[in-house]
């Protein structure tokens, strides 16, 4: 059994689902094929005319007679393929495009400066490390944000004392996260 | 007892974008159907040729059409589900291969963005619904840099000194608002 990744390291998508997808397009085409092959059975395994002369005309006007049969079940496996191709399309992709569009939301919601829950998708949804990426930036901002909200308010403590030593502080600590700022570029 | 009509919508799951979805959708059914117009156009060629030969040759043993076009249609059959499939499996690859690239680097990006780069672009490519959440991405990195430079110059203004008392406290508190309103 394989150890489970580290969270944030796992692949965007999966082998499994790749896999899936192409079993499920398989069995799909596959489908088509074999509606497009009973359709032309069934207008093909008539049986003939027992005389000769009977068979040789049928054979003779068969061609014509086949070519719109031949366009009709053409037409009706392309949209009966079409059709199930999209549906499984639809099913399929939802599992990268609902993540994609909850990040678009999670992206919008953060540029508004709304408060923000930390994101998640479903368990069977792909791009995961999308999430984990976006979290860890958030998480970064969060925690420098506190660090210098903290070294503000230990800076305040000292107007307890003196005036002088109290912006003397404040100047200081000013200056610690004008120097932690100094990473963001 | 909460009264469902004033409670708020939960969201719902989108499951289908069509900016995402809908080109996959059309390119997808472009190959079926250029598969069915060829398989169309050869076996409806073929079809003209087979019956007219059986019909001349005589020696009529078969009981039906289907007889005669068996191992024709049989062999059109496998060759339509063959070329449909391994072009929509090249398709399936493909697709793969643009979500990994485009997706990659808007997790590489924002990966850079915790370890504070926020200006180099995600370049996620020029597929459409990548590019556009590419840019999505860069706008929100370029925006909390905005706003961290601003945070940054005003707290460098107010270390440098010169400032009135009341004014450096008004201009402190501001500070600390604006820092506030960082990742809320």
């Amino acid at each position: 059994m394989s150890d489970p990744e580290p969270a944030g390291n796992g692949p965007l998508i999966h082998r499994r689902y790749v896999f899936g997808l192409l079993l499920r397009l398989c069995v799909n085409f596959a489908g088509g094929v074999g509606i497009l092959f009973l359709i032309l059975y069934f207008a093909l395994s008539r049986p003939l005319p027992g005389d000769y002369a009977g068979v040789f005309h049928a054979l003779r006007n068969l061609s014509p007679f086949l070519r719109p049969i031949l366009a009709v079940s053409v037409l009706v496996y392309a949209l009966l393929a079409c059709g199930s191709t999209s549906a499984l399309c639809v099913y399929i992709l939802h599992k990268v495009a609902g993540p994609l569009y909850r990040m678009e939301l999670v992206l919008d919601q953060y540029r508004s400066g709304a408060p923000m829950r930390t994101v998640s998708f479903r368990n069977d949804d792909q791009i995961q490390p999308l999430a984990q990426a976006f979290n860890r930036w958030i998480g970064t901002l969060r925690h420098d944000r506190q660090r210098w909200l903290a070294t503000m308010k230990d800076a305040e403590r000292h107007c307890l004392q003196d005036e002088a030593t109290c912006r003397a502080e404040m100047e200081g600590a000013l200056r610690k996260i004008a120097e932690n700022l100094a990473r963001y570029r | 007892m909460r009264n469902p009509a004033l409670q708020p919508a939960r969201p719902r799951i989108r499951y289908v974008s069509p900016r995402f979805q809908g080109p996959a959708v059309l390119a997808f059914a472009a190959i079926i159907v250029t598969g069915g117009a060829i398989f169309w156009k050869l076996v409806d060629g073929k079809f003209q040729q087979v019956f007219l030969n059986a019909a001349i040759r005589g020696h009529y043993a078969f009981n039906s059409a289907y007889d005669i076009g068996r191992d024709l249609l049989a062999w059109h059959l496998a060759g339509l589900f063959a070329g449909v499939f391994l072009t929509g499996s090249v398709l399936v690859l493909l697709l793969v291969a643009a979500t990994r690239h485009g997706i990659g680097k808007a997790v590489d990006s924002l990966r850079a963005s915790a370890d504070g780069d926020l200006s180099t672009p995600t370049g996620t490519g020029s597929i459409g619904e990548f590019d556009r959440f590419g840019e999505k991405i860069d706008a929100a990195r370029s925006e909390t840099l905005a706003s961290v430079l601003k945070i940054r110059s005003e707290a460098a203004a107010l270390a440098a000194g010169g400032i009135s008392p009341e004014e450096f406290r008004l201009r402190w508190d501001e500070l600390k608002q604006r820092i506030r309103r960082i990742a809320p």
